[in-house]
């Protein structure tokens, strides 16, 4: 065994201060037969239970703490500070360390948990101080330090502790000083003077003066190396990080002089030490003292409420069986059988209180109205379905428990409930209030650096401006930063990329050698830690950037510690089904909108809305993956629905499972299963395993497995085992099988076909929840189109599509689209003329402001707006505002001009400033302003329209300021050179012909480049033109070709061969794209700046700052 | 007697030779150590241009250096042609600066060493594979 163990090790978790993961660390001091490795990371434990866990898993024993920073302890006097001292008796404080809100800067201070006291009193103390001080610098309190050391041991800290830098300093009195104080603040024994040979010029004074001073003091002494990357290699990165972290170029806020703060041997830092070999003894006796035993697998659930002389389980029991009644009507004897069975699961394993919690956050939203649904694998079960959580009946689903909860496996159950998004900071509320803020807090996510964030970061440390390092990060894919040379090398995208210049080879070296190292804490969408003891002694707390309270563990520790964690997710779909509904009982009355999600799920014109591939704002439905797979399913009941969420998954893609169920749904190739008992089991699904539920099925029907086994034999199979292990799964169950007398080879067979689709399969309970919400929006697509789609359009963003597309789909189902007027619109898009028309709302609109629009519908309330001077006395808009508001012609046809007609869009732009100016002045502005001024504008553009503008003109400015295309689809005015170019329309292509070779043009609405079983890039692109939807498939060939015209521009004119055929579906494969320029009858351009969101082609898709190439479309386009 | 208690407590008339303080390892030694542990010496290498960056007057010599693989530091050293050996390793220091500037990076491992002439600082450049003396005080 190693005489040495490293006491103060920072890994990446010191945010930007620290270049190895705990993992890497741990591995090297594995090698140097290390018996024992502490994590101390700046101001937090955020490494620490991942740390704790791989220490454990490679027998070393884990040190848990942190390097905490602290106010000034060796100032004489009480309230003495560092500013009232003279100068040269002053220390320098370091660089803040420590992230966000829970950075500080002040002096250094090493703690090590001896054991659970200690580790419950360091996330104490981390969290009072990081809740306390708020946006102030995060500074310990010696006070707070006295209060909370019981069971850590202190460590005097690095040359920026108080010690360290007051020796530094030549300050010999006031180290003495701080060593004394800080030394009263832990038992007897418990405080160490850490001494560091960093291999600096000042190194053996620092060593033996802190040496000198702990002899005068009887303190003991111990040596560290203050250590911030696993091998030497990487003091690169540390330097790189420490820059980038302190917003500094090269070399960083530390300015050190070396790179001597790796992981050394053993030996090395015995021969450092050979001077004072007690320090290094000290190390060993240290970790011989920690001893933290975190008791991991244990769980901890939060307080339910359980009335006096009641039980958890009582209570949860009479919930359920209450719950049975309701929703089975009649009750079933399967149905009882089955509650009763999970029942006794649940209480076996002890978690009625969890399910109790769930129930209670559900029944508080159900109680105020708010929309909710469970999802995952929590549909399995009988118990979340009757209690109200979950909507999909589990016994007519075939959904099984031992998918959701294994009695073989004791596993804390999670149970995800989506709630209406709109209202989902009610339920928030109310979890803080019903279980106390000292027990809630939210669960954090470590952002870690891709290929961008990394260019950017080593860019930014290498001294960059700030442009040059938005041009050199521009158009890099969302990849992981380690692909970088090669993604540079190959992705079209990236072809002529500045990165690739000699110059910046060491900023791509760097780059990748930051592959996923973690940047900040971010704040989990939806997750909630619930305690029952305060949250405080389980995990250090901090305030996030938006302002809640966060834990320092994300979702994986705080799963490892056994804590209860509830993702109160926010779902945008049920806001809009919840408008859709409030809307449609408003036009057609309350009764004769039923609720959604209690609908029978047999109506065959919701069937034939989703197979006919018109699926614009269904819910999971609408992809295009998906909207090809109905044209090929077409969907005749709820199971194919199912079936549909649930082919369309990365799993069953990779798989290839969408082709055999198709065609044997379709009678083109038999239904073969090589075991009869899997012939039943597969029946709905055509003898394809589709689900995770029918792994279990079979291993139960064709060996006999329980469906806990089984659970457990599909648990294995998709762990990614060895040869070895996967191999004594398949002797284990072909043993099975043929004692219950298969053959060999058939059961070789069956567990052929399992460990081929075990790993890709889906989880049907998953499927069936989602389907219930799918159902919900198919309904009312098909009975209240024009009601689904205004909600939609008020609830985005939100579903596949741009809205600009949602309105496009609105105008091709014959419902009027009416344009925005301040005399008809509101915030939010409406309902008119008996649903036959969708009027745009004003929500939306670039520079609107929620006060004008408060203003807006108020004075409208009173009396009609009579023009643009009138609309600007009483709403006293904004200039930005009103710009907007005339360039959408919200405002036209409003007063008259001397020329006897309303004012042009042009004329009401050039009045604006004028009018503003007047009222301003006056307060008010005349009724006959537009008549005393001068009209300066140019005359109307297009004298056939009151706005005075071409419909070129219009567009553009909706697009620009609504993203929406209100007047016509972009193409639909170049459909004349399109007709001439030889395009066919979208509408038409299920006339032609497979195999046909055809041209299309389309505006660019998504792009996807989902990984594929060969490993090649296919992008898949989403265009659309005035007829509808047109999918088009650019394999890695064409894509190496075109790729960057996809990129940089946003309509195409595409021509390939079309694939029709109901295997396959419709699709146009590519083999040529250029760019197309959009220009209408008078060759006017249409810009199409907004209404294409980013896709995972790039970050520059479509969002500000995509350069549009129309030069080199007009060349290429002429 | 505080600080600098060794050049205080030197008694040069011991040897008879009244101005030479570095006769022997046992009493230099103490005296360079505790110049070392003084915040008022200044390092003539810390002394910077603040125009250039770099020391006043600095130069460095490739020297050949004889390495004690067993000590893991140098074991004598030729200059001017004398081979001086090393008595003790007074220090030992390493040097990573500039590593992404191909024009100004350094990176070395630097030993001061004491010997019968004096004190000596050793580089060992890793960049370049070699030895030089960049620093003496005699």
């Amino acid at each position: 065994m190693a005489g040495f163990v490293h006491l103060h090790t920072h890994s990446h978790f010191s945010l930007m201060d620290g270049a190895a993961s705990p993992a890497a660390l741990l591995e090297r001091a594995g090698a140097y037969g290390m018996s024992a490795l502490a994590l101390t990371d700046h101001q937090g434990l955020y490494g620490a239970i991942r740390f704790y866990r791989a220490a454990q898993a490679a027998g070393i024993k884990p040190i848990v703490g942190a390097e905490i920073v602290l106010e000034a302890a060796g100032l004489e006097g009480g309230d003495a500070i560092e500013g009232d001292l003279p100068p040269d008796a002053r220390l320098p404080l370091s660089a803040p360390v420590g992230f966000g809100r829970a950075a500080g800067a002040g002096f250094h201070l090493t703690l090590l948990a001896k054991d659970i006291t200690g580790y419950r009193n360091l996330c104490r103390l981390l969290s009072r101080t990081h809740v306390r001080t708020g946006d102030d610098p995060s500074l310990v309190a010696i006070a707070d330090l006295e209060q909370c050391s019981e069971g850590l041991i202190g460590l005097s800290g690095c040359p920026c502790g108080e010690a360290g830098a007051a020796v530094l300093a030549g300050l010999g009195g006031r180290a003495e000083r701080v060593l004394r104080r800080l030394s009263r603040c832990f038992a007897p024994g418990d405080f160490y003077v850490e001494i560091m040979h960093l291999m600096t010029p000042d190194s053996p004074r620092y060593v033996s003066v802190l040496t000198a001073l702990a002899a005068r003091c009887g303190l003991p002494v111990v040596a560290t190396n203050n250590v911030h990357y696993a091998e030497r290699a990487q003091f690169r990165l540390h330097d790189v990080l420490a820059s980038a972290g302190a917003r500094t170029g090269l070399p960083g806020p530390y300015e050190r002089q070396n790179a001597e703060l790796w992981l050394k041997p053993a030996g090395e830092m015995r021969h450092l030490f050979a001077d004072v070999p007690q320090a290094c003894d000290a190390t060993l006796e240290i970790a011989e003292r920690c001893n933290l035993d975190l008791g991991l697998g244990e769980f901890h659930f939060p307080a339910a409420y359980v009335p006096p002389g009641e039980t958890a389980y009582s209570v949860l029991s009479k919930a359920a069986w209450h719950g049975l009644e309701q929703r089975y009507r009649p009750v079933t004897p399967e149905a009882v059988r089955r509650l009763q069975y999970e029942l006794s699961v649940i209480q076996d394993l002890g978690f009625p209180e969890y399910f109790l919690t769930v129930k209670d956050i559900v029944d508080f939203a159900k109680s105020r109205d708010i929309r909710c649904s469970g999802r995952g694998s929590a549909g399995d079960s009988i118990v979340t379905y009757v209690l109200g959580i979950t909507d999909a009946d589990p016994i007519a689903h075939e959904l099984l428990f031992e998918r959701f909860l294994n009695p073989e496996r004791r596993q804390m159950p999670d149970i995800d409930v989506d709630f209406d998004s709109r209202r989902r900071d009610e339920v928030i509320a109310y979890i803080y209030e019903r279980f106390g803020h000292e027990h809630v807090a939210m669960v954090a996510t470590v952002n870690t650096m891709t290929a961008r964030s990394a260019v950017r970061t080593a860019a930014k440390a290498l001294g960059h401006a700030p442009e040059e390092v938005n041009a050199l990060s521009r158009y890099l894919p969302w990849v992981s930063s380690h692909h970088l040379p090669e993604v540079l090398a190959t992705y079209p995208e990236c072809r002529d990329h500045p990165l690739l210049q000699p110059e910046h080879r060491l900023l791509v070296e760097l780059a990748s050698e930051l592959n996923h190292t973690p940047m900040h804490l971010g704040t989990h969408l939806g997750g909630f830690i619930i305690t029952r003891e305060p949250i405080e002694t389980w995990m250090p707390l901090q305030w996030a950037a938006k302002g809640v309270v966060v834990s320092q563990y994300d979702k994986d520790d705080i799963e490892a510690l056994g804590l209860v964690k509830m993702d109160i997710l926010g779902l945008r779909t049920h806001s809009a089904i919840t408008d859709a509904v409030r809307m449609a009982r408003e036009r057609v009355g309350e009764d004769a909108v039923p609720e959604p999600f209690e609908l029978p799920h047999d109506d065959p014109r919701v069937y034939a809305q989703i197979a006919s591939a018109d699926t614009v704002g269904m819910f999971q439905l609408e992809s295009s993956g998906q909207r090809n797979l109905a044209m090929r399913l077409q969907e005749r009941d709820f199971e194919d629905i199912i079936a549909a969420i649930s082919l369309f998954r990365p799993g069953p893609l990779e798989a290839e499972m969408i082709v055999p169920f198709i065609r044997r749904r379709h009678g083109l190739e038999p239904v073969t299963v090589p075991h009869p008992g899997m012939g039943e089991v597969l029946r709905t699904s055509y003898g394809v395993i589709v689900y995770q539920e029918q792994v279990l099925q079979v291993a139960q029907a064709v060996a006999g497995f329980s469906l806990a086994e089984a659970d457990s034999l599909r648990r294995a199979m998709t762990k990614g085992r060895s040869r070895e292990a996967m191999e004594a799964i398949r002797k284990h169950f072909v043993e099975r099988a043929c004692g219950l007398g298969s053959s060999e080879e058939v059961a070789e067979e069956v567990f052929r076909q399992l460990e081929g689709f075990a790993a890709y399969g889906f989880c049907k309970a998953h499927a069936a929840c989602f389907a219930v919400v799918s159902y919900a929006t198919a309904w009312l697509k098909t009975y209240f189109p024009a009601e689904f789609a205004s909600a939609i359009l008020n609830n985005e963003p939100m579903g596949f599509y741009s809205p600009r597309l949602v309105l496009d789909d609105v105008r091709r189902h014959d419902i009027d689209v009416l344009p925005p007027h301040v005399n008809a619109s509101s915030a939010e898009f409406t309902v008119e003329r008996d649903g036959g028309a969708v009027r745009v709302g004003l929500g939306g609109l670039l520079e609107m402001t929620s006060r004008l629009l408060r203003v807006l519908e108020a004075e409208r309330a009173v009396r009609p707006f009579a023009d643009l001077a009138d609309f600007l006395k009483r709403t006293r808009a904004e200039e930005p505002a009103a710009r907007s508001l005339i360039r959408i012609g919200a405002l036209d046809g409003l007063g008259v001009t001397d020329a006897g007609r309303p004012p042009t869009r042009d004329e009401m732009l050039a009045l604006l400033p004028e009018l503003k100016a007047v009222i301003a002045r006056q307060g008010v502005a005349g009724d006959d302003t537009l008549l005393i001024a001068p009209a300066r504008a140019r005359g109307p553009v297009d004298a056939g329209h009151v706005s005075g503008w071409t419909p070129a003109m219009r567009v553009s400015a909706e697009l620009e300021c609504l993203g929406l295309a209100i007047t016509a689809h972009p193409l639909a005015l170049a459909r004349a050179d399109l007709e001439r170019r030889g395009v066919t329309w979208a509408r038409d292509l299920p006339a032609c012909e497979d195999r046909a070779r055809i041209r299309v043009c389309g505006v660019r609405e998504r792009a996807q480049t989902p990984r594929t079983r060969s490993g090649k890039r296919t992008c898949f692109l989403t265009l659309e033109d005035p007829t509808g939807l047109i999918d088009v498939v650019v394999f890695e060939d064409a894509l190496n070709r075109f790729g960057d015209v996809i990129v940089k521009n946003r309509a195409y004119l595409v021509e390939g061969v079309l694939q029709n055929n109901c295997q396959r579906g419709i699709a146009l494969i590519a083999d040529r794209i250029e760019p197309y320029v959009v220009r209408d009858k008078g060759r006017q351009l249409v810009r199409l700046r907004r209404g294409v969101g980013a896709g995972p082609l790039g970050p520059t898709l479509g969002g500000a700052g995509a350069e549009e190439c129309d030069e080199v479309g007009a060349a290429s386009s002429a | 007697m505080g600080r600098n208690r060794a050049i205080k407590a030197f008694d040069p008339r011991r040897t008879g030779d009244s101005l030479d303080l570095l006769t022997a390892t046992d009493t230099r030694a103490p005296v360079i150590l505790e110049l070392l542990k003084s915040p008022w010496v200044a390092r003539a290498s810390d002394l910077t241009f603040p125009t250039s960056g770099f020391a006043g007057k600095r130069h460095e010599r490739e020297i050949e250096v004889v390495w004690d693989a067993g000590r893991g530091a140098p074991r004598s050293f030729v200059f001017d042609r004398r081979r001086y050996v090393v008595d003790a390793i007074v220090q030992a220091w390493a040097v990573e600066r500039s590593w992404w500037d191909p024009r100004r990076r350094l990176s070395r491992r630097c030993y001061r060493v004491l010997t019968r002439g004096g004190l000596y600082d050793l580089a060992y450049d890793r960049l370049e594979d070699r030895w030089l003396l960049v620093g003496v005080v005699d």
